[in-house]
């Protein structure tokens, strides 16, 4: 089943075509990756999902709901969490304290006026976020200022922020850009370890990491998608080396 | 036993200020300060702490509280000459009516952040001054101010020196409670990380406006109460309770004392009001050109305020005591 529907979206920046017509089913648990040259589009359409931009025309159906016209703040309630290019955590607060925001918005949802609450009815829920923190490897890091963390870690927290409140879609936008090898390959190995039951979009420029993670690749150039397979049919596809190369070289 | 020992670690601070607060008319004579310096600063630090829900949480610097303080503080006094001389129905409308406005102002300023937010603070402020001297002078008094207020009452209680200091002092300590209760609630988690990052926040499922809209709002109760208090302890209204320079003064006082620690503005307070009122008087004419070094200094080598100069302290000491 499709866990997301993406359905003829459009999108124009003044004379600049970003999205047109895009057609794309996420199918419910497999890491579908987004390919594709720079400006191709690829992030421009992990924005639309996330409810940062507005397309000009198309819908998109997450389980059934509409997403467009919804704010980035229910858009994560109802399931979707994103994983920025650089880092995005709480950089002043410490570890715990920005898995914990995630957790209370689980159980609060978007606003909650429980200004007077105690400590005592928070503590199974910073519980719950110190075996998130732990699950992520953080536990060192525990009380740490999030902002001081390496940028490998800093990762890992925000990944941990991300599946605090269990998403059910996972959008990544080039998880590992800028990265060493290393890093690269204990994020491909956190990734792979995730609980099967979430769906992953990964935007990535790195081969070796779409090789490694993807079930489906999508391909996208000048804002259209090109091409569409098993990480095998896109190997050799010829619209996919076009894309990539220029039609000289093929 | 552990609770207990929870209960004095988590409300330190709160007994710490009530201490120094009940017990400040007992040594606040012999540094100099008179009798009503006392009140006006517990009144300050209502004001000063629920500032700092706002500007320390949230990071939105606003620059006209005074709206709040001084609105509250005309219908306070309204309310004392129109209706009754009971503090009670008073305040209570006062503060009512301020909130209101303050819901009106938030909805409209939080839709900009950074210097916007501060400047349309700003003009809203300034637009309730000029109101209070103008087109609504029949009730304010316009340039003279609102006088002719009755004694206020408590009931049977004359509410005149030592009496308006303790409940002044016991509503400065009950609200900075609150304040800390806030601070430790999965609200003020939010707030603070509006302050650190707000698309994450608003990435992370939260309504992140809603929660700006709520600090506005306690922040400006904060305010009314704090204006309606300046009321009993003075009958009097001046149009400069809702000017720009009243609420330039509580941003100084913030920075000085520390931003965001709740107890560090209402240090900022006392010391702002305390300088102002006696050492003002030893160090003559120049004491703003002093207070506005003070300031500077403040700003350049401990823009932390004075909390951070505590903090560093104490960082001193331990390490020294752990060296040895």
């Amino acid at each position: 089943m499709a866990i997301l529907d993406i359905h003829q979206v459009s999108l124009s920046f003044g004379g600049l075509k970003a999205l047109q017509n895009v057609h794309l089913k996420i199918e419910q648990g497999t890491t579908h990756a987004l390919i594709g040259p720079n400006g191709a589009g690829k992030s421009t359409l992990l924005n639309v999902l996330t409810g940062m931009l507005k397309p000009d025309d198309g819908s998109v159906m997450f389980d059934g709901k509409p997403l467009l016209d919804v704010n980035s703040f229910d858009i994560n309630q109802l399931g979707i969490a994103k994983v920025f290019q650089t880092p995005s955590i709480f950089p002043e607060m410490t570890v715990l304290q920005n898995v914990t925001i995630p957790v209370f918005a689980a159980r609060d949802g978007s606003f909650c006026l429980n200004m007077l609450q105690g400590r005592r009815k928070q503590r199974p829920l910073i519980e719950f976020a110190q075996e998130q923190i732990c699950e992520l490897g953080l536990e060192n890091h525990m009380y740490t200022l999030a902002g001081s963390l390496s940028r490998g870690d800093k990762r890992r927290l925000e990944m941990a922020i991300c599946l605090a409140n269990k998403p059910r879609l996972l959008l990544l936008d080039e998880p590992t850009a800028g990265m060493a090898r290393h890093e690269t390959e204990k994020t491909i190995e956190l990734l792979r370890g995730l609980n099967g039951n979430i769906t992953k979009v990964i935007v990535e420029h790195d081969m070796n990491v779409v090789f490694s993670l993807a079930d489906k690749i999508s391909v996208l150039s000048q804002g259209q998608i090109i091409a569409e397979g098993s990480p095998d049919e896109i190997k050799g596809h010829p619209k996919v080396i076009e894309a990539y190369l220029g039609e000289a070289q093929v | 036993m552990n609770q207990q020992a929870s209960f004095w670690q988590h409300n330190r601070m709160v007994l710490m200020f009530a201490a120094v607060a009940l017990t400040m008319p007992l040594w606040f004579p012999f540094i100099g300060g008179y009798s009503g310096l006392d009140t006006k600063i517990m009144i300050f630090c209502i004001f000063l702490v629920g500032f700092d829900i706002l500007l320390g949480f949230t990071g939105y610097l606003s620059f006209g509280h005074a709206a709040f303080f001084g609105i509250s503080a005309y219908v306070t006094g309204i309310m004392l000459k129109g209706y009754s001389d009971n503090i009670l129905p008073a305040m209570f409308v006062a503060v009512i009516a301020a909130t209101l406005v303050a819901v009106v102002i938030g909805l409209l300023t939080l839709k900009r952040t950074g210097i916007y937010f501060s400047i349309l603070t700003l003009a809203f402020a300034e637009m309730f001054d000029s109101m209070a001297m103008a087109m609504l002078q029949e009730w304010t008094g316009g340039e003279n101010g609102l006088t002719g207020l009755p004694t206020p009452m408590l009931f049977d209680l004359k509410m005149q020196g030592a009496t308006v200091f303790y409940f002044s002092a016991f509503m400065a300590i009950g609200l900075f409670y609150v304040a800390k209760r806030i601070e430790r609630s999965p609200v003020g988690l939010m707030m603070k990380a509006i302050k650190c990052n707000q698309t994450r926040l608003e990435y992370t499922g939260i309504n992140a406006r809603k929660y700006k809209l709520l600090a506005f709002i306690i922040s400006a109760v904060y305010a009314a109460i704090a204006g309606s208090l300046m009321v009993v302890y003075e009958p009097f209204v001046g149009h400069e309770f809702l000017g720009w320079h009243q609420s330039g003064e509580v941003v100084i006082m913030s920075v000085i004392g520390g931003v965001g620690t709740l107890v560090g503005p209402m240090i900022g307070a006392g010391f702002m009001l305390y300088f102002e009122n006696v050492l003002s008087v030893n160090l003559g004419e120049q004491w703003l050109l002093v207070l506005g070094l003070i300031f500077m200094a403040v700003v350049v080598f401990m823009p932390g305020g004075f909390m951070e100069a505590v903090e560093r302290l104490k960082k001193r000491i331990f390490t020294t005591i752990d060296g040895e």
